[in-house]
């Protein structure tokens, strides 16, 4: 009678013993992981035209539309991408590839912008395993100050989907069918939406601005720390 | 008992994540970004004139629910007046965005002294310098 207590005491015991050394993921607060963000508190964040690392050359004019709404929930004021991608283009400035070579105080005197954001597409794709096929996009995040030069907040947003559909029975007539399933979900893949998602799970860790009724209160809130994600340079 | 006990330990957080955390919507989009990825789709006539469309029902429907213009909303908006030369629309709109976002001030007045001059957009006094 006495002893299942016991027993039970011993794996709620075990049980947090291995979640606070922590099997799962490395978290942090957002102040010890983004301090300049909290000195800085940049109050407006420019746009620029994504750097492409994927394989597909239509990713960069798609992902650019699902950016500025995400970010503007942030609470910071995000200049109209469409607008600044036009003037900049007519400043000859449409390549990523240029762009990240200007001097960030650039930004500052043209549009009044506080702080820049870097975005690379690192994966936007479809891979194959035999009757399986999933849709990958990986997008790396960097704002950047235009008055320290320095980085501010850097994440990776990525969203893993499995298009293969739900199981469909056993038997060869099964796998066929999934395989068909497979060919046309893979044929009409939307990115877009998934895009939309990785965005969101990036952004979420970035401090809040001033338009965000928790500004400043954030601090405290833990994030996965991604350690030292690769640069969007 | 206990598992009644337990099954209201789990459910009460979860209500309260998903009820207390439903903090009025800060801003209406609408249906912004999907319009946006049909221009880039097909840059047709008919997607551009939904476009503004889209961005006119934004201003709109904030209004109503008494939220602030998204950022850059009306900006862009004028910025469609202007390539249209409608300056006058535009510079309204253009006055609407700094009055609700005072940090699109440098932006805005580039854009208006162009909307003013019906010329294009004055460059920098220097090129955006680029490194070899």
């Amino acid at each position: 009678m006495s002893k299942r207590p016991f027993l039970i005491r011993i794996t709620f015991l075990i049980v947090l013993i291995l979640f606070i050394t922590g099997c799962g993921p490395r978290m942090i607060t957002k102040s010890e992981k983004f301090p300049l963000m909290y000195e800085e508190t940049p109050a407006s964040i420019l746009i620029l035209p994504p750097m492409n690392e994927s394989t597909a050359a239509d990713a960069k004019d798609y992902y650019a539309t699902t950016i500025q709404e995400p970010l503007s929930f942030r609470g910071y004021y995000v200049f109209p991408y469409e607008v600044t991608t036009e003037i900049l283009k007519m400043e000859g400035l449409y390549d990523a590839e240029l762009l990240k070579d200007v001097p960030l105080t650039k930004f500052r005197e043209f549009f009044g912008a506080e702080a820049v954001l870097f975005s690379t597409i690192k994966k936007w794709n479809l891979s194959y395993v035999i009757l399986a096929s999933t849709l990958t996009v990986s997008i790396d995040c960097e704002l950047k100050s235009t008055k320290s030069d320095q980085i501010l907040w850097r994440y990776n947003g990525t969203v893993v989907v499995d298009l293969s559909g739900g199981s469909s029975g056993g038997g060869i007539a099964g796998l066929i069918v999934k395989a068909i399933a497979t060919a046309v979900a893979s044929a009409m893949a939307d990115y877009v939406p998934h895009a939309r998602v990785a965005n969101y799970r990036a952004l979420s860790s970035m401090p809040y601005g001033k338009y965000h009724g928790e500004y400043m209160k954030d601090r405290e809130l833990k994030i996965i720390d991604q350690g030292a994600t690769t640069s969007a340079k | 008992m206990r598992r009644k006990l337990g099954f209201f330990l789990l459910v009460f957080p979860l209500s309260f994540m998903a009820f207390g955390c439903a903090a009025p919507k800060m801003y209406y989009w609408g249906e912004y970004s999907n319009s946006l990825y049909s221009c880039r789709k097909q840059a047709t006539e008919a997607n551009l004139i939904k476009h503004k469309q889209i961005l006119e029902n934004i201003i709109e429907e904030s209004n109503k629910r008494d939220l602030r213009v998204p950022p850059g909303v009306y900006a862009e908006l004028g910025y469609i007046y202007f390539r249209q030369n409608k300056n006058d629309e535009a510079l309204k709109y253009f006055q609407l965005e700094e009055r609700t976002y005072p940090e699109s001030k440098v932006f805005i007045q580039r854009l208006s002294q162009a909307a003013k001059a019906k010329g294009d957009i004055p460059k920098s006094d220097e090129k955006l310098p680029q490194k070899e």
